[in-house]
């Protein structure tokens, strides 16, 4: 039974009330999870990751492996520590993993078929048949993996938070607090960083220390907590968990804002910190480990030093009779604090010799006449979902012994996970046995337990040694025990099984229903490396990452390898050290905060007008616009396509990039960035370009427009602008610094119209009456600078579509209103807005490229056929070398021609493969010749049929061959004939009239 | 996450600057007179050394500066920063700095935690 410690100073006297499992039950605020279940006599919290064994709450904090529960309250969080999630009142909880019930749980039938669920059994088992994976293997595993359910329709509100400190100190238990004090109005800038709502550690979770300098523990804790507040310096976080411990004394910690309240929807509920130290002070402990016997995984086991946080700090005692089994002298203290309750164990088994134990605790034992067990251990445990008996073997000798709850304490490891996440280096020390910080790597310090120094008494000589080199106070205290100072500890990781059954097992991850069994069944198939080991059987992979049987699992691997624990080593300690939300590391940047939306100055205009938009890199672009309601993409595309080339269109072209090049040497420089010779171009002209990687690949292009030998303004893709800046940015600072050359982005400084189709000219004679639009006034390939109202435009004769265009570059203050007239003079023309879409079609069937398109960083322009593009009496210019390797100039490299369906009505998939069979067999055995790829497809309705673009191997030379292009879920494939890419107008007649 | 000193604005997060690879690594002057071997050495081919290595790096969210760093790629420590234009430091400046976390191997990952 229950019962309770009255003397708790620290838990509050306000009564609530929580439900579990749709159950009500009373509590106090204040209470964890699991102590609130505790309270209530509730030792079945859940069932287990694999074969569904009942579990209870094994630990009292983070490394909690067993009892996770789903908060159903809130936004439904699943696989919550109970041993850490603090309640408030009406908070409604429920357990996991199990149907239909907790107590009868179907599942559990995984238990009996356990032999088949050994080590490796997810590689082993789901082999074949071919299908079977992705049919019904995945889905099953899937179905019955996890723990929890995720949360539903929830938004995160977390932020993230940076900090630039001095000093760090990571954990504010005894150790953390007196390294703080020493700290107290210095120079020093210092975050004192603690996981629990509260200050004081271990002061607050045994009663080991009586006293310190004559104080309480609780009073001193009190007077430390005023000094620190009052200390200008010394910032004090709670409830912030230290997850990430990177290079550079960077750490990541997760604060809980509503740590035993109720979340605030309208308010952030998590505070990622992100932190820049020059010093980092561990003082973050240790962590009690558990011993492997049968059955090690019934409620009721629980660690002993949790059980003794439960009395002290929770006023809780999770049973009046309990077992204690213990290897170590730490249990003592529990011991006293059992009796001085006036509760007695029901017995106390320790497994080192009768002259190894502490005379102190013998005399305790003896005075209180506690059943005591020396050099013997506890063989296993048994019952139906709790503990019932409990076997214990002393020499040949089995003693059985009733009681519903086992203390077990396997000493204690330095929580060193954070220290070698730092990169430092650890040491087996036989006095603890266990692992703890050697050499630092960083600017880093551990102090107290997590340095392996369980002695109190030489604390502030430690913490005074190890501070020394800061300019700190020299601070004394005196620490009075309850219990010796002195701590003996002597191995034992497994005890010894007395018989077998398919029930009984030996765990030594709880977590994830590892037993001792899988450890040695991998060795024996050769898994004989940690860290293979560990990925083979999933040992210490659980969300509590084997916090409390890592260790343990290293010693048994080192017995049975005949090796050295130090030999076989640590498996790699990696961040987060406790699991950390999702919601928490993407802060405020989710949903609209994602990524920036860039809107040109007509978008107001265009969602007026029935815009459907597409993104482009950062921009929102029309895709097409439609006419009406219920008008399809493809019918707006076919309108569009078709009114542009029997009267006008016009398309917002703001978004493309636009980078001005000016200086003393920016025609050289324009010469040797682009394929184009800019020499003899006269000013005032403009010229579709080509850039080149330095491979000869293509990696943008666009118009450039000459000013003059020093002024230059080019335009790139939408979407390359900023990569092609960046580009000429490094060969100006690293290649060429001597040319005087200065580049500038200029693509939000213009709106630009694309504006084409026959009708065009008489469009824009009507909205420039002054300007001269006439085709010797204004040829092809030239630009003109314009006094337009009271600004400035620029108009340049070029075109996307094939047909006679302008484009037109204005302030985007003055934007809305030209475009606005654009419309009001075209409306005579049956001018149209069209989208990105149209573009693509009308381009296609003028057979122009669209970067990432026809291009994938493997086209040359050669391939394209745009020889007439390299300006081959230049020198040198990015990518001109590469155009003569062999491989680049190979003829059966894959060009671009055009492909037209020989039956009129088949349309072409994009994507799709060009193959030299008209059918594909219905099993394919062997490796079907593969020509090439369709890389551009569409309906044209100036054509009235199918066109396409492809890119195919030696291409040039099959103009007019017939080929098969392959349907996506068919082997009937379509018959096409290679064609010249270039559709509409090959003359150009239309675009130069 | 490691802090980089710009040598224009200061020491800054990594997130402000994106890494150039490895840096010294001229074009060549006269690229028609290279055999294609030579032009493909300079065109695909880098170091990827274990230790000291010399990198170039951008203040890409920042001043846009192209600058060159040493770097030990086992522990991640900056040993020098240095300007474009500045003189490549000797590898001997570096001898004496610490290889690896855990004294490692030369080559290969190295993930020991444990001190022998």
């Amino acid at each position: 039974m229950t019962a309770i410690n009255n003397e708790c100073p620290y838990i509050s006297k306000n009564k609530i009330t929580f439900s579990f499992d749709g159950k009500t039950f009373p509590a106090f605020e204040g209470d964890t999870v699991a102590s609130a279940l505790l309270r209530n006599n509730i030792r079945l919290v859940g069932r287990s990751f694999k074969y569904h064994r009942p579990r209870g709450i094994y630990t009292c904090g983070i490394e909690e492996p067993n009892a996770l529960v789903q908060i159903l309250s809130e936004h439904n969080e699943p696989n919550t520590r109970a041993t850490v999630k603090r309640i408030y009142d009406g908070i409604k909880i429920s357990s996991q993993n199990r149907w239909p019930s907790l107590k009868f749980d179907l599942g559990a039938i995984n238990n009996i078929l356990s032999p088949i669920f050994s080590a490796g059994f997810y590689y082993k088992t789901f082999m074949g048949p071919k299908g079977f994976w992705k049919n019904i293997y995945e889905p099953l595993i899937r179905k019955s993996a996890g723990l929890g359910k995720p949360p539903k329709n929830f938004r995160s509100k977390s932020i993230h938070q940076y900090h630039n400190t001095d000093i760090v100190i990571i954990g504010g238990g005894l150790s953390g607090l007196i390294a703080a004090r020493k700290f107290i109005n210095t120079k020093y800038k210092v975050l004192l960083i603690e996981q629990d709502s509260f200050l004081g550690g271990i002061l607050k979770n045994t009663n080991k220390v009586e006293s310190i300098n004559d104080n309480s523990p609780s009073e001193w804790i009190k007077e430390t907590e005023d000094l620190l507040s009052n200390s200008t310096n010394i910032t004090v976080l709670k409830n912030t968990l230290v997850t990430t411990y990177n290079f550079t004394n960077h750490l990541v910690a997760l604060e809980d804002k509503f740590s035993g309240k109720k979340i605030d929807l309208n308010k952030s509920e998590l505070t990622l910190h992100k932190i820049r130290t020059s010093q980092t002070i561990l003082s973050n402990g240790h962590i009690e480990r558990f011993i492997s016997f049968r059955n090690n995984d019934l409620p009721g086991v629980m660690l002993a030093s949790s059980f003794e946080k439960y009395i002290h700090r929770y006023g809780v005692v999770p049973e009046e009779k309990p077992v204690i089994f213990t290897n170590n002298s730490s249990t003592f203290s529990l011991l006293k604090s059992i009796i001085s309750l006036g509760c007695k164990p029901q017995a106390y088994i320790d497994s080192r010799r009768k002259d190894e134990i502490e005379s102190e605790i013998k005399k305790f034992l003896k005075t209180n006449n506690i059943l005591s067990y020396f050099d013997a251990e506890v063989e296993g445990c048994d019952g139906n979902k709790k503990i019932e008996k409990i076997t214990v073997r002393q020499g040949k000798n089995y003693y059985k012994i009733n009681s519903s709850m086992l203390c077990v304490s396997g000493g204690f490891n330095p929580d060193i996970h954070l220290f070698t996440q730092s990169k430092g280096l650890v040491k087996w020390d036989k006095q603890i046995a266990s692992f703890k910080p050697d050499t630092s790597f960083q600017k880093t310090v551990t102090l107290g337990s997590v340095s392996g120094n369980y002695n109190f008494k030489k604390l502030c000589d430690e913490i005074d040694e190890k501070l020394s080199f800061l300019k700190t106070k020299k601070l004394n205290f005196e620490i009075k025990l309850n219990v010796s100072n002195k701590f003996s500890v002597k191995e034992l990781w497994e005890t010894k099984k007395k018989n077998n059954s398919n029930w009984s097992k030996t765990f030594i991850d709880l977590h994830n229903d590892v037993t001792t069994k899988d450890l040695k069944q991998a060795i024996t198939e050769g898994f004989d490396r940690i860290e293979h080991l560990k990925r083979y059987t999933t040992n210490s992979m659980g969300t509590d990452q084997g916090k409390i049987s890592s260790i343990n699992s290293l010693a048994i691997v080192s017995k049975l390898l005949k090796k050295e624990i130090s030999e076989v080593g640590t498996t790699t300690y990696r961040p987060p050290y406790a699991p950390l939300s999702f919601a928490a590391i993407a802060g405020r940047s989710t949903y609209e905060f994602y990524d920036p939306e860039r809107k040109t100055s007509i978008h107001s205009w265009h969602l007026k007008n029935n815009a459907v938009f597409e993104d482009v890199g950062q921009w929102k672009r029309p895709w097409y616009f439609k006419a009406y309601n219920n008008e399809t993409m493809h019918q707006a595309v076919q309108r569009e396509s078709k009114i542009l080339r029997e009267s006008a269109g016009i398309l917002d072209g703001s978004t493309l990039g636009k980078i001005e090049i000016k200086g003393r040497d920016a025609l050289e420089f324009m010469n040797l960035m682009y394929t184009n010779a800019f020499t003899k171009m006269k000013p005032m002209t403009s010229r579709y370009a080509l850039m080149l990687g330095e491979d000869g690949m293509i990696k943008d292009d666009g118009i450039i427009c000459k000013i003059n030998d020093q002024h230059f303004i080019a335009t790139t893709t939408s979407s390359g602008a900023p990569k092609v800046l960046a580009d000429m940015e490094e060969y100006l600072q690293t290649e060429w610094p001597h040319l005087k050359v200065y580049l500038n982005s200029i693509t939000e400084q213009f709106s630009t119209f694309n504006i084409s189709g026959p009708k065009t000219r008489d469009i824009m004679t009507r909205v420039f009456p002054n300007i001269d639009f006439s085709n010797e006034a204004f040829p092809f390939m030239t630009f003109k600078n314009f006094d337009y109202q009271n600004t400035k435009i620029r108009i340049m004769r070029a075109s996307f579509t094939g047909e006679l265009g302008y484009e037109i570059y204005i302030s985007p203050k003055y934007g809305l209103e030209l475009w606005k007239k654009i419309f009001s003079c075209g409306k005579a023309f049956n001018l149209i807005p069209y989208g990105t879409e149209t573009m693509h079609l009308l381009r296609a069937e003028k057979g122009y490229i669209v970067i990432g398109q026809e291009t994938d960083g493997t086209v040359t322009p050669i391939d394209l056929n745009y020889n007439w593009m390299i300006g081959k009496n230049k020198r040198d210019f990015i990518g001109k070398r590469s155009l003569s390797r062999p491989d680049t100039a190979r003829d059966d490299r894959k060009q671009l021609v055009g492909l037209s369906p020989i039956n009129k009505s088949d349309t072409i998939e994009e994507g799709q493969h060009i193959v030299e069979i008209n059918k594909l067999p219905n099993k394919i055995k062997n490796p079907i010749k593969y020509l090439g790829h369709v890389s551009s497809s569409y309906h044209s309705p100036n054509l009235n049929q199918s066109i396409g673009l492809a890119m195919i191997k030696g291409g040039n030379n099959l103009l007019g061959q017939k080929f098969f292009v392959t349907v996506s879920g068919k082997t009937q494939n379509i018959p096409v004939e290679i064609v010249n890419p270039v559709f509409i107008d090959p003359e150009n007649k239309r675009l130069t009239s | 996450m490691i802090l980089i000193k710009c040598p224009y604005c200061g020491e800054r997060d990594q997130s402000e600057f994106a890494n150039g690879g490895e840096a010294h690594v001229v074009r060549p002057q006269n690229p028609e007179n290279l055999s294609d071997k030579d032009w493909g050495e300079y065109v695909f081919f880098r170091n990827n050394p274990k230790g000291i290595f010399y990198e170039r790096w951008v203040h890409s969210h920042g001043c846009k500066k192209w600058f060159n760093v040493v770097r030990n790629t086992s522990t991640d420590q900056i040993l020098k920063v240095y300007k474009v234009n500045e003189k490549r430091p000797d590898l001997t400046e570096f001898e004496n700095t610490l290889r690896s976390p855990s004294g490692e191997p030369s080559v290969g990952s190295g993930n020991f935690a444990v001190k022998k």
